[in-house]
C-alpha cells in the first residue's frame, strides 16, 4: 500500500527538504535557532527531557522547543501535495497510537480564510495576529490572488502528473519588509523573517513582531534550506533583493551564548543547570515558550485531560501567556493552573516552602504532591 | 518502536554508496533489529587489508538512541575490546545524534581504527602494550587482521597444522606466525 503511495510521489523532492532524523520529507517544520529544519516530533523527539537539548545536525546548544514554522509548513504541503498528505497520514497514524498530538491546522490554505489556523484557538492572540499579518502580507503582494488560485489549481486533475504547482513570492514573505524574504531566519515562535528586517529591532531580547513572543536564546542563524530554496525558485528576485542589501545594514551579530531565558531581575542570565536551588521539572515543557524541561516555577493545568498535560513557566504563567497547547490541547483560558511543587523527592519539597513565600499569587492554589502532603502534615 | 521506514531508508542509501565507501550494512535476519555491518580496515594501518564484522542492535529508542555495536571479528585495538568487540566511541554513547546513521556511525568506528585513543581505552592490555611496545603492537594488530580479518583467514590454522606437522611445537609456532604477521616463510625461517 505504501507503494502505492510512493508511485503518486513523482517530484523529487529538494535535498534540503529532507529531515536529518527521518530521512523523509520535513513534515511540520521546525526551524532551530541555529538555521536547521527538522520535524515536529523529529525535533521533540530529539530534545533531552532532563537537560540542555542539541541540535541533531550541529549540536548547537537550546532550550525550548520552538514552534511549528507555518511559512514552511505550507510551502511544502503546496510544493509536494502527494508526499506531503503521505507524511500527514503516516504521523497522524503514529500520534493516535500515542495518543498525542502535534499542533493542527484546519485548512490547507492560510491565504483563503481566517479559520485556517491552529483549531483550538479560543482566545488565541498570537495566532490571530498572525493570521492577520498573512493577510496583510498578501494584500501587500499584488500576487496574492493569483496564489489562491494556482492552490486551487493544484488540486485539478491535470495538475497532477506534470505541472508543479506554482510557489510565489507571496509564500515566502517576510511580515517585516513585506518583500520576498532574504536570508530568511526563524524565530522560536515560528515565525521567519530576514535577518537584516529584525537585526535592528530596538529591544534588547528579541521580540516576534507578528506575536509579540520574545525569542530566546540569542540571535537566530539563518535557515540555509529556506535561503538555498528561495535562490533556485526566484533567481532574479533573489538577486534583487541580496544586492539592495546595503553593507551597512548587515551588523555582525555578537556570538551569544545560546542561553536559557531564565534571567534575573539584573539581567544576568541563568545557564541550565547552574543553580541547583531551581527546581528541574523532568519531561515538562511550557506550553507558551516551548522550555524543556521547565526550570524553576512551573505551573499545571488542573482540567486539561490530555496524558501531556499542559504546563507554563514561571516567566509565561506571570505574563498570563495565553495560547493553546503545542501539542493540540484543548487548554482554555478559565482552566485553572497550579503551582507544582515538587517532583516526589523530599529534597525538593524543602525547596519548595521557601518558594511559595516568594510567590505573591493571590489567586494560586498550591498543590502538594505525593509525599509532600503527608510529610507537611506532620 | 524503532523507526523502520528510516532503518529501510539507510540501508537503500548505504547500498548505493557500498562500491565507494566499502561500508555494508545487512540485516541478519528477517526483522531490522539486527544488522551486520562491514568496514574494510583502513589503508596504512595494521588494519589494511582486513574486512571487519560488526553487530549492529537497534534499541527501541532508534535513531533517538544509539545503535549498538560491536565488533564480531576479533581485533587488536586499544579501544575495542580484544574479548567481546565491545567498542570505546564517543558518538555510540553520550554522543550520539539522530542525525548520524549506520553508515556514519560505522565510518566513526573505521576511523577509530586509523586513530587509536589508548588515553582512553576499552582494552587495557592493548592500551599499555601501544603505549610501551609501539612496534609489537603493530605485529599483534597485523597478525589478527591475518588471522580473523581476511577472507583467507582460515588459511592460518592451515599454516600452524603444516608447521607443526614439520615438527614444530604447536605454542612456538603460533606465536612465531604472531611475531611475523602470519608469513608463513618467515616464520620458518626463524624456526629454524
Amino acid at each position: 500500500m505504501e507503494n502505492n503511495e510512493f508511485k503518486d510521489e513523482q517530484q523529487e523532492i529538494y535535498e534540503s527538504f529532507i529531515c536529518c532524523v527521518c530521512l523523509d520529507l520535513l513534515y511540520k517544520p521546525i526551524v532551530l535557532a541555529c538555521g536547521h529544519v527538522s520535524c515536529f516530533w523529529c525535533v521533540h523527539k530529539s530534545m533531552n527531557d532532563s537537560s540542555e537539548s542539541h541540535c541533531p545536525t550541529c549540536r548547537h546548544t537550546y532550550y525550548h522547543f520552538p514552534t511549528i514554522c507555518q511559512l514552511l509548513h505550507f510551502l511544502l504541503r503546496k510544493t509536494y501535495p502527494a508526499a506531503y498528505k503521505r507524511r500527514e497520514n503516516q504521523t497522524l497514524e503514529e500520534e493516535e497510537e500515542e495518543d498525542c498530538f502535534s499542533p493542527q491546522f484546519i485548512c490547507d490554505r492560510p491565504e483563503n480564510s481566517p479559520t485556517s489556523t491552529t483549531i483550538n484557538q479560543t482566545s488565541n492572540s498570537c495566532s490571530t495576529e498572525s493570521l492577520e499579518s498573512m493577510e496583510q502580507s498578501r494584500s501587500a503582494n499584488h500576487n496574492g490572488d493569483e496564489g489562491i488560485i494556482s492552490v486551487e489549481g493544484k488540486k485539478l486533475p491535470q495538475n497532477e502528473h506534470n505541472q508543479q504547482p506554482k510557489i510565489l513570492v507571496a509564500d515566502l514573505t517576510c511580515p517585516m519588509c513585506k518583500q520576498m524574504l532574504i536570508h530568511p531566519v526563524g524565530l522560536n515562535c515560528g515565525h521567519v523573517y530576514c535577518e537584516t528586517c529584525i537585526t535592528d529591532l530596538p529591544h534588547e531580547v528579541l521580540i516576534c513582531q507578528v506575536c509579540q513572543s520574545p525569542h530566546p536564546g540569542g540571535f537566530p542563524k539563518v535557515c540555509l534550506a529556506l535561503d538555498q530554496f528561495l535562490e533556485e525558485q526566484f533567481p532574479e528576485e533573489y538577486t534583487l533583493r541580496r544586492d539592495a542589501i546595503q553593507p551597512s545594514q548587515i551588523k555582525v551579530q555578537p556570538e551569544t551564548t545560546s542561553s536559557c531565558s531564565l534571567s534575573k531581575d539584573n539581567g544576568e542570565i541563568i545557564a541550565l543547570g547552574s543553580n541547583p536551588e531551581l527546581l528541574v521539572h523532568e519531561g515538562a515543557g511550557c506550553d507558551f515558550c516551548g522550555m524543556y524541561p521547565i526550570i524553576g516555577d512551573r505551573y499545571k493545568c488542573v482540567d486539561c485531560k490530555e496524558i501531556i498535560g499542559f504546563d507554563l513557566c514561571g516567566d509565561c504563567y506571570k505574563n498570563r501567556a495565553k495560547r493553546p497547547g503545542r501539542f493540540n490541547q484543548k487548554h482554555t483560558p478559565d482552566h485553572k493552573l497550579e503551582l507544582v511543587l515538587a517532583d516526589d523527592t523530599d529534597f525538593s519539597d524543602l525547596e519548595l516552602v521557601q518558594d511559595e513565600d516568594d510567590t505573591d499569587s493571590s489567586d494560586l492554589i498550591v498543590i502538594q504532591y505525593d509525599t509532600d502532603s503527608s510529610t507537611d502534615e506532620e | 518502536m524503532v523507526d523502520f521506514a528510516r532503518v529501510q531508508k539507510e540501508l537503500v542509501e548505504c547500498h548505493k554508496d557500498a562500491e565507494g565507501s566499502g561500508i555494508r550494512v545487512a540485516p541478519k535476519s528477517d526483522n531490522l533489529v539486527n544488522l551486520i555491518g562491514t568496514i574494510p580496515g583502513p589503508t596504512g594501518t595494521p588494519y589494511e587489508g582486513g574486512v571487519f564484522q560488526i553487530q549492529i542492535n537497534l534499541p527501541e529508542g532508534y535513531p533517538f538512541e544509539p545503535p549498538k555495536m560491536q565488533f564480531s571479528t576479533k581485533v587488536w585495538h586499544p579501544n575495542i575490546s580484544s574479548q567481546s568487540g565491545a567498542i570505546c566511541l564517543d558518538i555510540l554513547k553520550d554522543q550520539w545524534s539522530p542525525a548520524l546513521t549506520l553508515k556514519t556511525a560505522l565510518l566513526s568506528v573505521q576511523a577509530l581504527l586509523s586513530a587509536p585513543q589508548p588515553d582512553d581505552p576499552q582494552d587495557a592490555v592493548v592500551a599499555q602494550q601501544y603505549l610501551k611496545d609501539y612496534q609489537t603492537f603493530v605485529n599483534t594488530a597485523r597478525y589478527w587482521t591475518e588471522s580473523f580479518a581476511k577472507t583467507s583467514s582460515r588459511g592460518v590454522e592451515d599454516k600452524v597444522q603444516k608447521l607443526v606437522e614439520m615438527g614444530f611445537p604447536e605454542s612456538q609456532v603460533r606465536s612465531i606466525l604472531e611475531a611475523v604477521g602470519g608469513d608463513e616463510n618467515l616464520a620458518l625461517e626463524r624456526l629454524l
